[in-house]
């Protein structure tokens, strides 16, 4: 039984790698653990970040494809747009625990940083879904641009960003009134969009311009652009430094946060998609669509460090570190 | 085989307009097929057939490439299939060392081939005196809203690609075993 194992089933948090003596109570239920949707197989993979290691796989029908996780992050929620669902995973447990049917195609989904709140794109719909995670119902809805993808939630959990892909902007939305306040011009579709750890900018993937647009969210306006590779998908933030998922070109673009400078080009896989930083930066992880894997790669050496085998067509498109 | 998609397609109708508007949304889901054979041929003699992103008359339905840029990133090549259909095509990743590429498809009537947003990879792997030949596609269907018409649905998609891979596959390897 390995490490991270023993923490889910004692729900303790061993602070190192130390002694029994000095583990407490699990408050964030943090397991150094990704949670990978494979869209084409029906399955969501569980990986064992330390050890590299698919540990468990679970069926999940309706081609899963968005993710976002629970404030303790010890629930995931996972976007069905086959089967038009909202699906609520036991992370701990690994079981699905409930299911709403959302309709249209629900794919982007960002949880709120503190509140039992959910908010998932309706691609079709133009509409940001809200659903109080509590009792697993739709509770409101929001107009944004058109064909909306990627969500983020600032880290105060006050505003909403919707990557409206159709629109060639980003909504900015105020949660508290789930109303919009501003939509930004942006490249050309975007699809992923990431908010710094200190809710400052957003970055946003333009699957069609082939670069991310910088965005103030303070002023609510764009203050930069960087180029990436070929079809650019998501972005992760980690040492300061900005990685970008380019699904055609295969490589992850790596740019210096602060100045938007290109630093390398790193040859990563086929279609990489999915892309998140653990918790401390330490490791920034790939899903790669096209090649069945979860890649890490070093933020610091930019070198490629390990790779886990998961499900067909990981697509972890979302948060997805716990 | 792309042939008969053509005939399916005319007597399936006309693509519906209104699919034009839309067609920079996703289907709801991408999808994937891989496909390889093993030739009893070294890689290099296998790559050598494979390899120049500019001459695609080992695949069958191809009858002329015309294209610029050779093999370097950003080369396209416009392939004009024995049935007279068009295919646009854009060079994304090349690796002679690797024997690898990617490329995607810029252009393309879902009556010619019934997908959208098609991306492919292919590559040859050395296995002694032996090879392998990897073909993988992403692609979303023709239809590219929610509730597909049965001849653009995802099982139409996966199908036609499923086919050309094969058919494909089955040619190059006859075509490099034979000796021709």
């Amino acid at each position: 039984m390995n490490a991270s194992l023993v923490r889910r089933k004692l729900g303790l948090c061993l602070p190192a790698l130390g002694l029994l003596a000095l583990a407490g109570p699990c408050w964030s239920a943090a397991a150094h653990e990704a949670i990978v949707t494979s869209q084409p197989s029906d399955s969501v993979s569980f990986v064992d970040l330390t050890a590299m290691k698919e540990t468990g796989r679970i069926h999940a029908s309706g081609k899963p494809a968005g993710i976002a996780l629970s404030p303790d992050k010890s629930t995931a929620y996972v976007t069905a747009p086959d089967g038009k669902e909202l699906i609520e995973i036991d992370a701990v447990s690994r079981a699905i625990k409930r299911r709403l049917v959302l309709g249209g195609a629900p794919l982007g989904i960002a949880a709120h940083p503190t509140r039992p709140e959910v908010y998932v794109a309706d691609w079709y719909a133009h509409k940001v879904i809200v659903v109080d995670a509590g009792t697993l119902t739709v509770s409101g809805e929001i107009a944004v641009g058109q064909s909306p993808s990627g969500l983020a939630v600032t880290p105060d959990g006050r505003l909403l960003l919707s990557a409206d892909r159709d629109s060639d902007a980003v909504s900015i939305v105020d949660i508290g009134t789930r109303t919009r306040l501003a939509s930004v011009d942006v490249g050309n579709r975007p699809f992923g969009i990431t908010i710094d750890a200190a809710g400052e900018r957003a970055f946003t993937a333009n699957v069609k311009s082939d670069d991310v647009t910088v965005i103030e969210i303070a002023t609510k306006k764009v203050v930069g652009r960087v180029a990436a590779g070929r079809r650019p998908y998501a972005v992760a933030l980690a040492q300061g430094r900005g990685f970008v998922t380019d699904q055609y070109g295969g490589t992850v673009t790596v740019f210096d946060q602060s100045t938007l400078q290109p630093i390398k080009r790193i040859e990563a896989c086929d279609h990489p998609e999915g892309i998140e930083a653990d918790a401390d930066g330490a490791n920034v992880y790939v899903a790669c669509w096209g090649d069945d894997v979860l890649l890490r790669i070093d933020p610091r050496s930019l070198a490629v460090t390990g790779k886990a085998a998961v499900g067909t067509g990981p697509r972890a498109f979302g948060k997805f570190i716990r | 085989m792309l042939k008969r998609l053509l005939i399916a397609a005319t007597i399936f109708g006309v693509v519906p307009l209104a699919l034009t508007g839309a067609a920079w949304a996703h289907g709801p889901s991408r999808q994937k097929v891989v496909q390889s054979i093993e030739i009893n041929a070294p890689a290099a003699k296998v790559w050598a057939v494979i390899g120049n992103f500019q001459d695609a008359s080992w695949i069958p339905a191809v009858a002329k490439t015309e294209g610029k840029g050779g093999n370097d990133v950003g080369a396209t090549r416009t392939l004009t299939l024995q049935n007279g259909g068009v295919i646009e095509e854009q060079l994304n990743k090349y690796d002679a060392e690797g024997m690898s590429y990617g490329y995607e498809i810029t252009k393309v009537d879902v009556k010619v081939l019934p997908i959208n947003d098609y991306s492919s990879h292919i590559s040859v792997t050395a296995d002694g005196d032996k090879s392998t030949v990897e073909w993988k596609g992403a692609f979303y269907r023709g239809y590219m809203l929610n509730d597909p018409p049965p001849e653009l649905s995802d099982e139409v998609a996966n199908k036609a690609i499923t086919d050309l891979y094969t058919s494909t596959l089955a040619a190059l390897k006859k075509k490099i075993e034979g000796g021709s």
